[in-house]
């Protein structure tokens, strides 16, 4: 007799509620300095972490560094972690702060924008056969300002709160920087369309 | 354009920004480097810091030499010098700032009717002693708060612990050298 295979989103939900039970585990391992568990943590979200990073520089090497100090960081202040939001979340925030920590400290930032400029071919060609320009690139070649809450809000959902805790900025701030992200992305895409 | 045309790029836009990967991995695994960093202490940081503290300790000395100089001059008359309380000490006990140490109850009492007293005796100064109070006790608060922070990585540094315990000590000394001044200068206006 052949036995019915579970229901898939409940195999789904399992599944995610093991992580998620993994996960707690190695917080409290890591946070009474258990380096191994500290580890799984690190495979468990250096994909979003870098991710976020990159997005936010625009540069793999300055994203690769960013990485690495917001998991050395977050090893550090571990003990300061509450689980009050999920561990994702709060490695998000620190991730951000070591991203704006490394541009405060560094010209590095003005150089990245000096080069894009350059570097920006004159008729963007069209990435994907709708006329629009490739809006991973439009988005690189935002100010920081706009470029970071366009970032944490359009790509990683954040709210308007969520991303002006996370940046140190007022709400109303955030607002204004996403639409003047949106704005600018939108003559770019209609630039890059016009031109093709 | 128009505003029709715009919204439906807008929301386009939008729309594919969320479809943008957030799940990327890094070229090279960044393990090792992270496993190297968090397996010693960030010895580097703290001995930046330590300078930082004891030159603003340097800084205050200077500022107290300062302070009393300017006094002394403004009435003709030496300060009477200042003299050590032994009730003022520090008592080391656990589980406060750092993870070592905490301040007596000699010291939280002394330095709250010091504190409570500064502002109206450095009235009795002139303006540029005031200043120059000012500038020392700003000097030694930021200096312990910066103490306090580099503390909170490495609360067992015996260093930081150390220069706490002294920067304290030196903000109770700059307050009670403008008690002691202020003091003689009353006794001055009394004849």
């Amino acid at each position: 007799m052949a036995i019915a295979e579970p229901h898939f989103a409940s195999r789904v939900a399992t599944e995610k509620e093991q992580v998620v039970n993994d996960e707690q585990q190695w917080v409290r391992k890591a946070q009474a300095a258990d380096a191994q568990a500290f580890e799984a943590l690190y495979r468990l979200h250096v994909g979003k972490v870098y991710g976020l990073c990159l997005r936010m520089t625009g540069n793999a090497s300055e994203a690769e560094d960013c990485t690495q100090e917001a998991f050395i960081q977050a090893w550090r202040k571990l003990d300061k972690f509450r689980g009050d939001s999920s561990f994702g979340t709060w490695m998000h925030k620190v991730a951000v702060n070591s991203v704006l920590g490394r541009m405060r400290k560094s010209r590095r930032e003005q150089d990245r924008l000096r080069l894009v400029a350059e570097n920006a071919p004159q008729h963007a060609s069209v990435g994907d056969g709708t006329g629009m320009r490739d809006l991973e690139q439009a988005i690189d070649e935002l100010p920081s300002g706009a470029r970071h809450v366009f970032v944490l809000q359009a790509v990683y959902g954040y709210t308007h709160e969520e991303t002006g805790n996370m940046l140190g900025i007022a709400t109303g701030t955030s607002k204004a920087q996403l639409h003047r992200a949106r704005r600018m992305l939108a003559q770019q895409l209609e630039t890059g369309s016009d031109e093709t | 354009m128009n505003d029709g045309e715009r919204d439906i790029i807008d929301d386009e836009l939008m729309t594919r920004a969320g479809r943008l990967a957030q799940d990327i991995q890094p070229q090279s695994d960044l393990w090792p480097g992270i496993a190297e960093a968090i397996a010693k202490p960030p010895a580097v940081a703290s001995w930046n810091r330590f300078i930082v503290q004891a030159a603003a300790v340097l800084l205050l000395v200077g500022g107290s030499s300062g302070l009393t100089y300017l006094a002394v001059t403004d009435d003709d008359r030496a300060a009477s010098p200042v003299t050590q309380n032994p009730g003022l000490v520090f008592q080391p006990v656990s589980g406060s700032f750092g993870s070592q140490y905490t301040l007596g109850p000699g010291f939280k009492d002394a330095h709250s009717v010091l504190a409570s007293q500064l502002e109206q005796e450095m009235q009795r100064l002139s303006p540029e002693a005031r200043r120059n109070v000012h500038e020392s006790l700003a000097t030694i608060r930021t200096a312990i708060a910066d103490i306090n922070r580099a503390l909170a990585n490495e609360p067992d540094n015996a260093l930081l612990q150390k220069l706490l315990l002294s920067s304290y000590q030196e903000e109770l000394s700059v307050m009670r050298q403008v008690s002691e001044i202020t003091g003689t200068v009353m006794f001055r206006e009394d004849f």
